[in-house]
């Protein structure tokens, strides 16, 4: 196994090890077939509470009840479907209940036009097919088929970037719960446990439309964006934190103060919106989503600014360049609603916001 | 001292419903004491009457204004119901305990809200913070409603009581009624056993808070008994509805969803824990059905299951209605809650309405619309389909008895009344203008609504007529304006009520002396017009109106010049008084026309006023024949001289041309004068002028145009028929184009 520690980003079951057996260490509830904790647990681990005497951090901020339709969803052993506007922690849901439920995040499929239907069921290694006719050790298996085998859940990134014909593979696996291998004449039933997590982009929609039948077979749940502007400072902050420490990006910057999170909590939630936090005013939004993921990784790119070429703080000016680059997606409509933003909105916000409002108008 | 059993519940409780019968069962008292007001036990007998269907509420109300009410909502599964019928099929006594409504209604408060308000709302606050996102509602749901094992409800219910009250002890508003409530109830208890009911025969229902209080409360002595305000009240027992249940209940722990709460008591009399649940969702699956969207009953049990697993997360094994709903919107609803809103509304609210049957304690109100009906003979329309009814007011002179001659006319008061009062038995269809004014047609509808709104009257009076001139009076008094009191007194006419029709009358005289626009003012003539004009048909002397009448037409008069200093845009509005108010005098010898037509020859010819409203005055007084020939074509060439702007001009000329338009078409002079104004003007002017002239005639009909056309062609020597066939003839491309060129004329220069 290669050296952890210098990879760049590890999987959630691996970076929350400790709290994943702690909460196992624990178990008071009866745990369903195929599953390593009880649904307690599982949300335990994501909206974050404790553990015997091991603190669990929350892993998902606000919105608890959705977590608990997701869980629930899972023990009956449906397929669970994610959507929400880019950047709500679909996938950052998807893979922390792969982690807390299987321990084993990692069998994915990523969506994209070019998926195929053997990426769904099975492919072959083709030198070997030839060679030696179809076996089971020329079978290439996909992480659904793996999946099924072992009784655990596999997620589906995207799924509505796939052509229809790829998301009708899924139906019948989903409907029937088995694969069946003709060149090898057998039926690989899915031991209990088994399920699938999809994820979807709201903004996606009518790219590949998903069918009735394939939604039917999904609960669906709805991701929203955080509903206050404290929810989401507190999701920013302890992402950013994370990221800083937990997945050592050696950043040698200070964390984010405070007051730097909440303007950049404000300005993104008051673009995305198209009004201001206290709803007095209309502004123009920008064409971007300026998500909370958009927000965080924002943040971590000015603390790389910030440590690698100033003095470890991150200043107005760090921040004026980072927001000018997210905010502004499509130079001519961007531009021109950013511009408006910060005269109408940010200069005249008082003494606390002047000194960012004079960088960002300095690098206009 | 010895206790009798006592039972707290929740209000409006299925599982308190059930565990009460239970324990009924058990014991088998010979006495049944129930929490609600000691005066109301009559209509305990009416609540057991094989034709009363729940929902129904008892309701108790002041005799004298100002009126209160209090309102105690009963559903099939409240405990209190189940309690009274127990005791009714098992031969067993049955009393209310709590302080008269009489004191209830005497007490000093501001809002009683209806129904009890007995749980101190801050409570309930905090509950909701220490339930988190399932709010105290769902975690009543959830420990206690879905309870199966033998006294979980008592004690779970009792716990809750208790610790309710130590936390609000002396803290809420209402805390010193409530100790005066439970040394009543205590005194009930002890009346009955000194009655000779033994502790063990009695089992008294009520709220769970009231427990602790009970226990330790004295029982109310006679002095203290005597020392409470009463204040004399009436009650009556009225049809319910679960929507109002829902919005309305009263009661501080709410009853939100009472469909799905009486899906909880059916499961609970069928001993299956999960029905309400398979039938919530199917219910909303049958809704997206006949919406025309999918749903599948694979999705329906996909629901129950995910249902269990979301109650399971949080330790209960039945699910509660949140659980449903957000299985529902995930499995139904596909993420959104647009789509399941209305099946949700129909399983949770629901439209079930309670009935009474004929007979039960009607209040005097309803006693008084049923002689009504009867004596009307409008029974037959008392029906839940609806019925056309054409009135004729007229005398019948081929009847002999006075009530039978003007049986109509009576049948129009009194759905008049209705109307007035807002119940909704009888929907009035207006008759158009042309057709006859003693002709009324109503069309009529019995629901249980109506029933409830007219239980609501009540409240306003004794008596139908009471209660509309009661109304009426309410109307006058918060009307803001002369037009609103003249409604009034319109209305107070309909329904054939003098006393009403003096009370507007006196009000309007007050209100007529204040600034009022002319528009206001002349509406008003136009109403009091009518009532004047066709009072006599509904047998009511209109003479007090006439001093009124004269009063706002001389001031009219006065103001109307004024009042003709305005915009185009205001104008509309000045030609509609004018009109009214030149239709009120013509119609009333008592009004004299010399001060209206004075007005309006100085409207007319005065320059400095809006110029379509002295065209307009221009013509009235035309048709009046106020105006002579000669000098309408002094006046016509000077409104159209050409020192005039054209727009000035052509304005007048619209005004004038929105009246009698034959006559104006026939008389030749106007249209010489016309052409020779056109003579006049240059070509710059000319096109001015057209653009003006072109809006004056648009609303004219072809024939109109036509034979001004042959007035022009017959002064310009032209035969008829070749201008007949110039104007009706498709513009050429070049005029078209002049025309088209004309759009972009600059007003301004």
């Amino acid at each position: 196994m290669a050296d952890k520690t210098n990879l760049q980003r590890l999987p959630a079951e691996e970076l929350f090890q400790n709290e994943l057996n702690a909460l196992m260490a624990a178990e008071k509830y009866p745990v369903p077939a195929g599953w390593r904790m009880s649904p307690r647990s599982v949300l335990t681990y994501i909206c974050g509470g404790r553990a015997g005497d091991t603190p669990i951090t929350p892993k998902y901020i606000g919105h608890q009840r959705l977590v608990e339709i997701a869980i629930a969803t899972l023990v009956t052993d449906r397929a669970l479907l994610l959507i929400g506007e880019p950047g709500t922690a679909k996938s950052w849901l998807s893979e922390h209940l792969c982690a807390a439920i299987n321990g084993d995040s990692t069998r994915v499929i990523q969506g994209t036009a070019g998926t195929t239907e053997e990426q769904i069921r099975y492919s072959w290694n083709y030198a070997m097919l030839i060679a030696q006719g179809p076996s089971p050790a020329a079978m290439l298996k996909s992480p659904v088929y793996r999946a099924m085998e072992e009784g655990a859940i596999a997620r589906v990134e995207e799924i509505s970037r796939c052509a229809s014909e790829v998301q009708d593979a899924l139906i019948s696996i989903l409907s029937e719960k088995r694969i069946s291998v003709p060149e090898l004449s057998v039926e690989v039933p899915a031991k209990k446990g088994f399920s699938v997590i999809a994820t979807a982009n709201t903004r996606d929609k009518g790219v590949n439309e998903m069918s009735a039948a394939l939604r039917r077979r999904f609960n669906i749940v709805v991701l929203p964006s955080p509903e206050s502007l404290e929810e989401e400072m507190e999701i920013v902050r302890s992402r950013v934190e994370q990221l800083s420490a937990g997945l050592g990006l050696d950043l040698s910057a200070q964390l984010p103060a405070g007051d730097v999170v909440e303007k950049v909590c404000t300005i993104f939630r008051e673009l995305r919106s198209g009004q201001t936090l206290d709803g007095a005013q209309k502004l123009k939004g920008t064409s971007g989503v300026l998500s909370t993921a958009e927000a965080i990784s924002l943040l971590a790119n000015s603390m790389a600014l910030a440590g690698s070429f100033g003095g470890g703080t991150i200043t107005d000016r760090d921040l004026a360049a980072a927001l000018q680059g997210a905010v502004i997606k499509d130079e001519d409509k961007d531009g021109v609603a950013w511009k408006e933003y910060l005269q109408n909105i940010m200069k005249k916000r008082g003494s606390r916001w002047l000194g960012l409002y004079k960088e960002c108008a300095e690098l206009l | 001292m010895e206790l009798p059993i006592l039972f707290g519940v929740r209000h409006l409780s299925p599982a308190g419903a059930w565990h009460l019968l239970r324990l009924l069962e058990e014991k088998r008292p010979r006495l049944v004491l129930v929490e609600g007001p000691c005066d109301l036990d009559p209509l305990l007998e009416d609540l057991v009457r094989p034709g009363t269907q729940t929902p129904v509420a008892m309701l108790a109300y002041t005799q004298e204004a100002p009126v209160r009410s209090i309102l105690y909502p009963l559903a099939v599964y409240s405990p209190e119901y189940q309690a009274i019928l127990w005791a009714h099929k098992n031969g067993a006594r049955c009393r209310f305990m709590d302080l008269p409504s009489e004191v209830f209604l005497a007490m000093d408060r501001r809002e009683r809200g209806e129904g009890e308000g007995e749980e101190d709302f801050d409570a309930y606050k905090e509950l909701d913070r220490l339930a988190g996102a399932d709010g105290h509602e769902m975690f009543w749901e959830r420990t206690l409603e879905h309870t199966t094992a033998s006294g979980a409800y008592l004690r779970g219910a009792a716990a809750f009581g208790r610790s309710l009250r130590e936390v609000t002890a002396g803290r809420e508003a209402d805390w010193p009624e409530n100790l005066v409530r439970e040394a009543h109830m205590r005194r009930v208890m002890e009346d009955a056993m000194a009655e000779g009911y033994a502790p063990e025969e009695i089992v008294a229902v009520t709220g769970a808070y009231h427990l602790e209080g009970l226990k330790n409360a004295a029982p109310m002595t006679d002095r203290e008994k005597k020392a409470l305000p009463r204040k004399a009240a009436g009650f009556t027992l009225m049809p319910y509805s679960y929507y109002r249940l829902s919005s309305r209940s009263g009661y501080g722990a709410g009853n939100k969803a009472p469909a799905y709460y009486g899906l909880i008591w059916e499961g609970f009399l069928r001993g299956e824990p999960d029905y309400a649940a398979r039938s919530y969702l199917s219910g909303i699956a049958r809704s997206l059905r006949e919406e025309g969207s999918p749903a599948s009953s694979a999705s329906v049990i996909e629901g129950v299951r995910l249902a269990g697993e979301l109650a399971r997360l949080r330790g209960s094994s039945v699910p509660v209605l949140r659980d449903l709903r957000d299985a529902a919107l995930t499995c139904l609803g596909e993420g959104s809650f647009s789509a399941i809103s209305r099946g949700t509304a129909r399983a949770e609210i629901g439209s079930r309405i309670g009935a009474l049957p004929e007979g039960v304690s009607r209040t005097s109100i309803q006693e008084d619309f049923y002689r009504q009906l009867k004596t009307l003979k409008l029974e037959k329309y008392r029906d839940m389909a609806a019925q056309d009814l054409a009135l004729d007011l007229r005398e019948n002179r081929s009847v002999k008895s006075r009530e039978a001659a003007f049986l109509d006319l009576n049948r129009s008061f009194f759905l008049h009344r209705l109307r007035v009062l807002g119940v909704s038995f009888a929907a009035w269809q207006p008759v158009q203008q042309d057709s006859a004014t003693w002709a009324e047609r109503w069309v009529l509808r019995w629901s249980p609504e109506a029933e409830m709104e007219l239980v609501e009257s009540a409240l306003k009076g004794d008596t139908i007529p009471q209660a509309a001139s009661f109304r009426m009076k309410e109307r006058v008094e918060a009307a803001d304006g002369v037009a609103g009191v003249a409604g009034v007194l319109e209305d107070a006419f309909a329904c054939g009520m003098p006393e009403a029709v003096r009370y507007a009358t006196g009000a309007l005289q007050g209100m007529a002396v204040d600034a009022a626009s002319l528009e206001e003012l002349a509406a008003t003539a136009q109403r009091l017009s009518h009532v004047v004009q066709y009072g006599g048909l509904r047998l009511l002397d209109p003479a007090p109106l006439i001093p009124i009448l004269q009063q706002i037409y001389l001031r009219c008069c006065l103001i109307l010049s004024a009042a003709c200093t305005c915009d185009d845009s205001a104008a509309g509005g000045v030609i509609q008084a004018m009109e009214r108010l030149n239709a009120a005098q013509l119609a009333h010898d008592f009004l004299d026309p010399a001060p209206w037509l004075s007005a309006l020859s100085d409207v007319a010819r005065w320059d400095h006023l809006n110029t379509r409203l002295s065209g307009f005055a221009a013509a009235i007084l035309l048709e009046r024949g106020a105006m002579e020939p000669e000098e309408l074509s002094r006046e016509v060439s000077r409104r159209l001289s050409r020192g005039t702007p054209a727009e000035l001009g052509a304005g007048w000329f619209q005004g004038l041309s929105m009246r009698n338009r034959y006559a104006l078409i026939a008389r030749l002079s106007l249209w010489q004068s016309l052409s020779d104004y056109l003579d006049t003007l240059d070509e710059e002017e000319f096109k001015r002028a057209l653009v003006f002239l072109r809006r004056a005639f648009a609303d004219f009909s072809a024939k109109e145009k036509d034979s001004i056309g042959e007035n022009l062609g017959e002064l310009w020597g032209l035969n008829g028929q070749q201008v007949s066939e110039a104007v009706n003839a498709p513009l050429a491309q070049e005029a078209q184009e002049m025309l088209e060129g004309l759009e972009d004329f600059d007003f301004d220069l």
